[in-house]
């Protein structure tokens, strides 16, 4: 076989975890793993040093968080991909996770068996998401690009997104109120049809989204 | 009574003891002026009783004294019989000397007494006050002790075993992938037991969310009712709904742990005492700061509460107090129960602070 040997680095607090996916990931033919760390620094450092094609970052770490390192990488070592392996549930934490940088999720002890076709997929240049979070994501974004974040919010009036964009910049109800000079109800009544429009199930939906929205804008 | 007697208490010794001389000397003058046929001396124990048990024991003496040097020249200026020589006047005098004094000793005493008893059930008032504040603030080390380790065993489970778990799930993916190379049926055992790891996983991230449910961001309580309004309704076969109209961001991590509790009690109580079918979780902005409400359609506050006195609606109002939140439990009219708990947006600011 002439296909090359991609090479993988560890970040994971937990030497079990980091003993068996290095075992794991070693018998697999095209894959390597050429490092570890089980903090932050550690791991930013090793990954200078060794220049992996792919990072597997657990998102609690003892020392600084996994979404910052995520960011970090992302940000100043961009040839590295990212796939995030977590105990963290994946409803609240893939978004995150796919804003910060990554390009796959995959939740500790869900789907163990997905772990080398993430992998795989995220070296192919795809993003990779467990089935569920796939129809949460597509439902919303549409199918090829999670990050074509744009483009639901066009249904928005310019008061709905007014609101929409308060929200995302951390402004909670009261204030989006006393910053548009209009009442809590009328807040509320913006934020029912929003939702409705964007086809967010609650509030937290809601606010993510405009977190997310506002944090995309920023960056663009 | 008392009222005369609070008024003489908020009067100067000095003014007192004026009074005490000037009511002697009136009651002497009127002796006088009433003659030596009509007893009088009866009056003079006003003066000395005041003296006594306004200004101070010595002072009554002098007051007694007083009065009887005033009785007997009232009685000598009135030429009575009872004072016609110096031993009779001396006999005399003596006599009403020592029963005002009597009168003074034991008023003297019954003053000491009052005043001690006053003393000790302002002693004890305090103590009692003191003992309250005290069982208060222990009750509430207890509820944060043991919401602490329920925390500290929350992530024990979370990043100890469940991490351990999803470890060894690794491992038996290696084994899998092993013996699938090799072609060995025992392949299909492996990856059963990965899955039975990975469900052990799942039952502990599930527990440690029972244990610690809601995550330190300020959105982390909207996210924690709307995960509980679902595993409600899957566990107990109930329409549980969490309605949360606009974001509702809590600052402070303590704050939003109570507020959960109180959602989840209210949920059991409604499930399991109310045999509610339908329980809607709500959290709301009001102008004057958050309300969570819990509104169930079961049968209602018994008319009696049991024996332990509701002790889960007692620790509701516990941990609503410890936030500084209003609680209410109240009958729905249509039927069931509605708790509502209101934190202030002014006190949720300084407890994140």
């Amino acid at each position: 076989m002439s296909t090359r040997t991609s090479t993988v680095f560890l970040v994971d607090d937990h030497p079990l975890v980091r003993e068996w996916l290095t075992t794991l990931i070693n018998q697999l033919p095209d894959l390597r793993v050429c490092g570890e760390a089980a903090g932050a620094d550690k791991a930013f450092e090793g990954m200078r040093a060794s220049a992996p094609d792919i990072a597997i970052v657990d998102l609690a770490l003892p020392e600084g968080s996994g979404l910052a390192l995520v960011k970090k990488i992302t940000s100043e070592l961009p040839q590295i991909a990212v796939v995030v392996l977590s105990m963290h549930d994946e409803r609240y934490y893939a978004e995150r996770a796919f804003r910060a940088g990554a390009r796959g999720y995959v939740m500790k002890g869900e789907s163990t068996s997905s772990i080398a076709a993430a992998i795989r997929d995220v070296l192919g240049g795809k993003l990779y998401v467990s089935p569920r979070m796939q129809s949460v994501f597509s439902k919303r974004f549409g199918e090829d690009d999670l990050r074509n974040l744009h483009a639901p919010v066009k249904k928005l009036s310019d008061r709905e997104l007014e609101v929409f964009r308060l929200l995302g910049q951390g402004y909670e109800t009261r204030r989006v109120a006393e910053s548009l000079n209009v009442s809590i109800k009328t807040v509320q009544a913006y934020c029912a049809r929003i939702k409705e429009k964007l086809q967010l199930a609650n509030a937290s939906e809601l606010l993510r989204e405009a977190i997310r929205w506002n944090d995309a804008q920023s960056a663009g | 009574m008392s009222a005369w007697t609070r008024f003489l208490e908020r009067r100067s010794r000095a003014a007192l003891a004026a009074g005490c001389i000037v009511l002697s000397l009136a009651t002497g003058f009127t002796d006088y002026l009433t003659g030596t046929l009509i007893s009088f001396s009866a009056f003079y124990l006003a003066p000395v009783s005041l003296a006594a048990w306004f200004v101070g024991t010595v002072f009554g003496l002098f007051i007694a004294a007083l009065c009887v040097t005033v009785w007997v020249l009232g009685n000598l200026i009135a030429g009575d019989a009872n004072f016609a020589n110096p031993f009779l006047i001396a006999w005399n005098g003596s006599i009403q000397l020592a029963s005002f004094s009597v009168v003074v000793v034991v008023l003297g005493q019954l003053r000491i007494l009052t005043r001690d008893l006053e003393r000790r059930v302002r002693e004890r008032a305090a103590a009692l006050t003191k003992e309250i504040a005290e069982r208060e603030r222990l009750q509430k080390l207890l509820l944060q002790a043991s919401e602490k380790e329920q925390r500290r065993i929350g992530q024990d489970l979370h990043d100890g075993l469940g991490q351990h778990l999803a470890g060894t799930a690794i491992a038996g993916q290696v084994l899998r992938d092993k013996l699938e190379r090799r072609s060995l049926d025992e392949a299909g055992d492996a990856a059963k037991v990965v899955q039975l790891i990975e469900e052990g996983v799942s039952l502990t991230r599930r527990s440690a969310k029972g244990l610690y449910p809601v995550d330190m961001q300020a959105e982390g309580l909207m996210l924690a009712l709307d995960e509980f309004a679902l595993t409600t309704t899957r566990l107990f076969d109930v329409n549980c709904r969490f309605l949360c109209e606009s974001p509702v961001l809590v600052h402070s991590a303590t704050a939003a742990e109570h507020l959960f509790r109180i959602a989840q009690e209210a949920t059991r109580n409604a499930i399991q005492h109310g045999a509610a079918r339908n329980i809607d979780i709500e959290l709301n902005t009001l102008e004057e700061g958050h309300e969570l409400r819990i509104a169930d359609d079961g049968k209602g506050l018994p008319s009696m509460l049991p024996a332990n006195g509701g002790l889960g609606l007692r620790i509701m109002a516990q941990r609503a107090q410890t936030v500084g939140a209003d609680f209410q439990v109240m009958a729905r009219p249509e039927g069931g129960t509605v708790v509502t708990c209101r934190l202030p947006v002014t006190i949720e600011e300084k407890m994140a602070s």
